[in-house]
């Protein structure tokens, strides 16, 4: 599903990544770790096609170039990026800004957009199921939410939206025990044979209830070490210092 | 840069000697002024003789008044009207109302005609205008429904200017909500120079909006003056996106103690649009309150203005007056300039301004953008987030979706 082969990126005359690789197959869940500095927010970004960036090397999506493809299309055809800071947007409302979202997907993709009845129908069944109280999709996007539910906030997005690949940047910051869970759940439930994952964090415990498939370490802006999903419960008992 | 302009008196008919020696002595004030200009400290932002010697190659006073009674009538929301054509009263229709409680007349200019310095469109407008109306409403009235202003102009008028006053009066203990709708989309240069005198007597509620029916090649200019009296309230929100050029200039008089005022605008400047606010409230006694609030989005080479004033008269303790304005520059080519005033003689006062420009947040466009949502589409929803804050005051109901709505096509471009 994604092909990433020899990828720099780099803003502002900094060199982030220098050579990174990484082959994520549908059904995959993936998890990037790494200490602060080494680039895990830098590749989420690149791969949501944010702009400013000065990329070299190769990025395959289904077999297609991404390098050349817009935020937008990228999300229309299925790359999803749960963003660790999530922003605020003053005066939109959230549930136009998800249907608008829905239906520019579906409308990218073929599909009949969903009129306001239907969306607000589908939309109350998903927050429901992430404990989404129905009150927050009227107010204003993100604006006065809490860290915990904006994080949810962006689970909710993703299970509307259905993409094939979700990039989950640090979903879990700032979480409480209680919200991690639910947002684990929220994944869980999405996970299927179809779609796949790359959660980038810090600590073990998201993972603890998202079970990766592969575990990388990211430092310097290359993965320099991969393993199973035991990588991460033994990079929590001795920290990133003694592989890095 | 010298203007061309040809402006005729005897164009206007049924004139009284005295009435004609003195729309001459204004016609002469004009000709020694010009339109004004950038040297005016009130025009420095809108250089008006520059733009109309850009844009016209002649002007001319009109005396075209067609019977026309058809028009494009909203039917977004219930209303009563009062059509116009090129300034002139043609219809009225206030069906929804007790017909005996509203007061609607051509405006009278007998005796009304004097030699006011305010500046020289106000001579221009003394001595050539024609048309209007006066609006009163009764005692205790509050109108059921909206009373929507359709300001028709006709297509023919090329380089052509109207000039007509207005006098609407609120008695004690009335109400109106007042929609001023310039439906026009004529691709023809004409000017609009319009004097409004509003009184708001006691306990009375006046919300009065601007807002067009389409783009419009047309240069407005609007003077108001109000008086307010005690306990009353006079709100005004300015929605004319779309104009080429608009100047709306309220001078907003807190006469008698716990009135209150307040101007909205909410503005998405595109092309070479040009609109100036420009407000003096005088707080002239105790215990009243003033709020604005100005929102400017510019686009292209677009240009927008504030001139804020508020003025606080030594005996006005316990004034409290606000004022912001916040302005969204889109483009290097747009300009957008403030100039918020405070002249304060009273000391136990609270007064506070704010204006602050910048862009739009390149990072809340990629969130949206991430949601598969069209870099145009997401800009929108950025401006449109910005811009309809303003109508938040406003009550829930038909006339606000009407507005929210209509604000929504001015940001899509119409």
């Amino acid at each position: 599903m994604l092909n990433i082969k020899n990828l720099e990126a780099t803003i502002d005359n900094k060199h982030i990544l220098k050579g990174l690789n990484l082959d994520i197959k549908p059904g995959e869940v993936h998890a990037i770790m790494g200490p602060n500095g080494s680039g895990k927010s830098t590749l989420a970004n690149v791969l949501s096609g944010k702009n400013g960036y000065e990329i070299k090397g190769e990025i395959k999506y289904n077999g297609d170039s991404l390098k050349e493809l817009s935020t937008e299309k990228r999300a229309q055809k299925g790359i999803f990026l749960a963003f660790q800071y999530p922003l605020e947007i003053p005066g939109v409302n959230t549930n136009t800004f998800l249907r608008t979202s829905l239906n520019s997907v579906r409308k990218a993709q073929g599909e009949k957009e969903l009129d306001t009845l239907t969306f607000l129908k589908l939309i109350k069944e998903k927050a429901s199921e992430l404990g989404i109280d129905e009150k927050f999709l009227s107010r204003q996007l993100n604006v006065g939410f809490s860290g915990g539910e904006k994080k949810k906030n962006e689970i909710l997005q993703m299970k509307l939206l259905q993409p094939k690949l979700s990039i989950l940047d640090e979903t879990d910051s700032g979480l409480d025990i209680d919200a991690l869970r639910i947002v684990a759940d929220g994944v869980n439930s999405y996970k299927n044979k179809e779609n796949a994952f790359l959660i980038i964090t810090h600590y073990q415990r998201l993972l603890d209830y998202i079970k990766p498939d592969f575990v990388h370490v990211l430092s310097n802006g290359k993965i320099i070490k991969t393993g199973n999903a035991d990588l991460g419960v033994q990079l929590e008992k001795t920290g990133y210092s003694n592989i890095v | 840069m010298k203007q061309n302009y040809d402006f005729k008196i005897e164009k206007i008919k049924d004139l009284s000697p005295e009435e004609l020696i003195v729309r001459k002595k204004n016609l002469d004030l004009f000709y020694q002024a010009g339109f004004p200009n950038k040297k005016d400290e009130d025009w420095k932002f809108s250089d008006l003789n520059l733009i109309l010697s850009n844009n016209f190659s002649n002007i001319i006073n009109n005396d075209f008044f067609p019977k026309v009674k058809e028009f494009e009538i909203i039917d977004e929301f219930e209303h009563n009207f009062i059509s116009l054509f090129n300034g002139k009263l043609i219809s009225t229709d206030f069906s929804y109302e007790e017909k005996s409680k509203i007061f609607i007349n051509d405006y009278d200019y007998k005796n009304e005609i004097s030699l006011d310095n305010k500046n020289s469109l106000y001579f221009l407008n003394n001595a050539l205008a024609t048309g209007g109306f006066s609006l009163e409403i009764s005692k205790n009235y509050k109108l059921k429904k909206p009373l929507v202003i359709y300001n028709n102009f006709s297509n023919l008028l090329k380089e052509t200017i109207i000039n007509y006053k207005n006098s609407i009066t609120l008695n004690e203990n009335s109400e109106l909500n007042l929609i001023n709708y310039i439906n026009n989309s004529s691709k023809e240069n004409f000017m609009v120079n319009t004097i409004e005198n509003i009184k708001i007597k006691k306990n009375s509620s006046f919300n009065n909006i601007l807002i067009n029916s389409s783009k419009c090649n047309g240069y407005f200019y609007k003077y108001i003056k109000s008086d307010l009296e005690k306990n009353s309230t006079f709100e005004n929100y300015l929605l004319s996106s779309g104009l080429k050029f608009n100047k709306l200039d309220v001078e907003i008089n807190l006469n008698e103690e716990h009135s209150n005022s307040s101007v909205f605008s909410a503005l998405n400047l595109m092309n070479n649009e040009h609109q100036e606010i420009k407000t003096r409230i005088n707080h002239n006694t105790p215990n009243c309150n003033s709020y604005q609030k100005v929102k400017n989005v510019l686009n292209d080479e677009s240009k927008g203005v504030y001139q804020g004033k508020i003025f606080v008269k030594n005996i006005a303790q316990k004034t409290d007056a606000y004022q912001l304005s916040k302005a969204l520059i889109l483009n290097d080519a747009a300009e957008f300039d403030a100039k918020p005033e405070l002249e304060i003689y009273a000391d136990d006062v609270k007064c506070s301004h704010g204006s602050t420009s910048g862009s739009i947040d390149l990072n809340s466009i990629h969130y949206l953008k991430s949601r598969g949502i069209p870099e145009k589409e997401a800009y929108q929803m950025l401006i449109n987030g910005f811009l309809s804050e303003i109508l938040e005051k406003l009550s829930e109901g038909k006339l606000k979706n009407f507005l929210k709505e209509k604000l929504e096509r001015q940001i899509n471009g119409y």
